[in-house]
């Protein structure tokens, strides 16, 4: 291997270590969310800052490599992208600390547990994990026979969110002492559907990267 | 304004290009890159028929300039040369002054009359941006120049024939990067008046100067396509491994 | 380790240097010994008057008339042979198997021995072709004694334009012959002037050539047309110190034969060296 192409592993290999850290994130969110598990969430936020500090760490190295190696083509694509997926990727950890904030808040422990299932959360978040995770073989494998199954994935996440204000306005009009919670809760199922939406923008990142196509904004 | 058709060309028994086909189009820069030995320079020489002064060679195929089929028997070669210009690696200036340097095609051609040989003098050294460089010192040697005037010199050299094909074997290959950015600069003005193929070693030169690329492997033509498309997205596996690096 | 490199390269060096000097001291030597012995002759008498009294008194006028007519003589027909055959070998005729034997007996030609250039020249232009002896037949041998120094040194002076200027102008429209008459040729110059001084030098000290196509023994008056012979100073050398009428008495004379044949191919040597300054 060539040590252009060294340094390009070594970047790939930074973005891969923190998208591990946000799929992990993403993934304590999850657990700390359902099951109410206020320690997890603190362990959520502290660690919060190593992706940020990922992010810039990746946007230097990125920068030093395209000023220093002048890369074209397949290269050069594929260090634009990662830029993009870096920063992709940060908002997605801060929504994760979004997660834990909500948890750590603890004024909706008390909220009918049945209305958490019939918004259909934790399928969400299994959803969002999975586009996360599936995104990063993409990568890792250069394959985007996935990014169909991504973005489908994407609309039914869309879907759960659409469905979720018709179920809170029924169920917070017959229990209005909720109502505070109610809210707090729509804006965290808001946060997840915006989850969805970036892994999305990872998947077109990764085939404008591998198949030099742009698929943002339907341009497909 | 150039078409090559079905070029095969033998150096001896060694078959340097392999039936190439490529449209040229007028005023536009064609830059030609590929690894050495590719044939890229081989093909650029195709155009002025320099290839003719190597011995034990052959072609196969139609090479037309403007229509005319250049290898045709009835073709002068001398009159080819000069409708098709050529700027060579290294900076070759005779050992005469600026002024008889860039006088030196014409006269060669049988022109006398001195006022136009003057204008012609002026306005080529003009167009090569390097007229306010060296008004002032005509009759100086040619040597005096710096290597970068040297090779603009010789691209004035060029111009003061009139020809409406520049051909361009890596130009600035032998500058420094002040030089080769005002040689590129040079290019780009003379697009609009001249058709001008360049052959680089200088991936980033190739892109920053030309319309239109095609990569060169082997003998063969492996890609050729616009600029852009070739440095982001390249169609062949080889073009891309070459322009990124990984070539071999 | 280091010290040891540096010890050995200063010998090294010193050697080097020794040896050079010795060269140079070799030089020195027999130029000042000539000049020490025969500067004494040296006068305006000696370079303007004939030789008298049997050779042992009186000038050498006569034989630097000669040797000055052989040389124009033998450069003139020398030398556009010469540089033309060298630019049909460099510029025209490739590198077939005709140019290769050609150049192969060009060398052969160069390596022969200059008493057999005066057996020849004496059967082919003073018998068969009966100039005679003459500064024609002399002028003939010594010609194509140094032609294959000319054309070698033209050959030389031609590879050393870097083929760059020729496709330079080719591909300006000029033509071959253009090319070699406005852009080779020129910058090559200086370089053939170089090789054709130093022939004039080897034709003005050559004897052997001369022996039996031009070259009198003694004949004290200048020459009238080119069927002459002359006096000339290398010969004159030889017969005066070797089979003189007073081998003895005529030896200053000899050393200042010598001095004045010095001077001149010095002369032309400083004359070649300010001309490829000059270019």
């Amino acid at each position: 291997m060539k040590h252009t192409e060294q340094e390009l592993q070594s970047l790939k290999e930074e973005v891969s270590q923190m998208w591990k850290l946000v799929l992990s994130q993403l993934e304590k969110a999850k657990q700390a969310f359902l099951n109410n598990d206020i320690e997890l969430a603190r362990e959520i936020v502290s660690r919060e800052k190593r992706v940020d500090a990922f992010e810039l760490k990746i946007d230097s190295d990125c920068e030093n490599y395209i000023a220093l190696y002048s890369p074209v083509a397949i290269d050069l694509r594929l260090a634009l992208s990662l830029i993009k997926i870096s920063a992709t990727l940060e908002r997605i950890g801060d929504f994760a600390e979004g997660v834990a904030r909500h948890v750590i808040d603890d004024d909706c422990s008390k909220i009918h547990p049945q209305i958490i299932e019939e918004l259909q959360m934790e399928r969400m978040f299994e959803l969002l994990i999975s586009m996360l995770s599936d995104s990063f073989v993409a990568l890792e494998s250069e394959n985007t026979k996935v990014s169909g199954k991504i973005l489908a994935q994407d609309d039914a996440v869309d879907a759960i969110y659409y469905a979720s204000l018709d179920i809170l306005t029924i169920y917070l009009q017959a229990e209005p002492s909720f109502l505070r919670c109610g809210l707090k809760l729509a804006l965290l199922i808001r946060k997840l559907e915006r989850i969805g939406d970036h892994c999305s923008n990872i998947v077109e990142e990764i085939v404008f990267y591998v198949d030099a196509k742009v698929l943002k904004h339907g341009m497909k | 304004m150039i078409q090559a058709k079905d070029i095969n060309f033998y150096y001896g028994d060694f078959q340097a290009l392999k039936n190439i086909s490529m449209e040229i189009a007028a005023h536009t820069v064609t830059a030609f890159i590929g690894p050495s030995g590719c044939g890229k320079s081989t093909f650029l020489r195709l155009f002025n028929r320099m290839n003719d002064l190597i011995d034990n060679v052959r072609l196969t195929g139609e090479c037309l300039v403007e229509g005319e089929n250049i290898y045709h028997k009835s073709v002068q070669v001398d009159e080819l040369r000069k409708k098709v210009g050529m700027v060579f690696q290294k900076p070759n200036p005779f050992p005469k002054s600026i002024f008889e340097n860039v006088a030196y095609g014409l006269r060669v051609n049988g022109i006398r009359d001195k006022k136009y040989i003057a204008r012609q003098v002026e306005e080529s050294l003009r167009a090569a941006a390097l007229w306010d460089e060296v008004k002032d010192k005509l009759k100086k040697s040619a040597f005096e120049l710096s290597g970068g005037q040297q090779q603009r010199l010789c691209i004035a050299r060029a111009l003061a024939i009139s020809p409406s094909i520049l051909l361009m074997d890596e130009p600035a290959s032998a500058l420094d990067p002040i030089s080769t950015s005002k040689i590129e600069e040079l290019i780009h003005s003379l697009k609009k008046d001249y058709t001008i193929v360049i052959v680089t070693h200088n991936m980033q030169q190739a892109a920053r100067v030309s319309d239109k690329t095609g990569f060169f492997m082997l003998g063969e033509l492996i890609e050729y396509d616009d600029t852009k498309k070739i440095f982001l997205k390249p169609e062949k596996e080889q073009t891309q491994n070459y322009i990124t690096g990984r070539f071999g | 380790m280091t010290m040891n490199k540096k010890t050995e390269q200063k010998i090294a060096f010193a050697l080097f240097r020794l040896l050079g000097l010795l060269v140079a001291g070799i030089l020195f030597w027999i130029l000042g010994f000539i000049i020490y012995n025969g500067i004494g002759v040296i006068s305006w008498e000696f370079l303007t008057t004939a030789p008298t009294e049997g050779m042992t008194a009186g000038g050498i006028f006569p034989a630097i008339a000669g040797t000055l007519c052989l040389v124009a003589g033998s450069v003139a027909l020398a030398f556009p042979v010469g540089v033309m055959s060298a630019v049909y070998m460099n510029e025209y005729a490739g590198n077939n198997w005709m140019v290769r034997f050609i150049r192969v007996m060009t060398n052969n030609l160069g390596s022969i021995p200059s008493i057999v250039f005066g057996l020849f020249g004496m059967t082919l232009f003073v018998n068969t072709l009966g100039f005679g002896d003459s500064i024609l037949a002399g002028s003939c041998t010594l010609g194509l004694l140094v032609l294959p120094l000319i054309i070698r040194t033209t050959e030389e002076a031609l590879k050393a334009i870097p083929g760059s200027f020729r496709t330079g102008s080719l591909a300006l429209g000029a033509s071959k012959l253009q090319t070699i008459r406005k852009v080779v040729l020129p910058m090559a110059f200086p370089n053939i002037v170089t090789g054709l001084i130093l022939s004039v030098g080897r034709v003005s000290g050559e004897t052997a050539p001369i022996l039996f196509t031009v070259a009198a023994y003694f004949l004290p008056k200048l020459p009238d047309s080119l069927f002459s012979q002359v006096m000339a100073l290398p010969y004159h050398l030889y017969v005066i110190a070797t089979s003189g009428t007073d081998i003895e008495a005529s030896r200053p004379i000899a050393y200042g034969t010598a001095l004045v044949l010095i001077v001149i191919v010095l002369l032309m040597n400083l004359l070649a060296a300010t001309l490829r300054k000059l270019k």
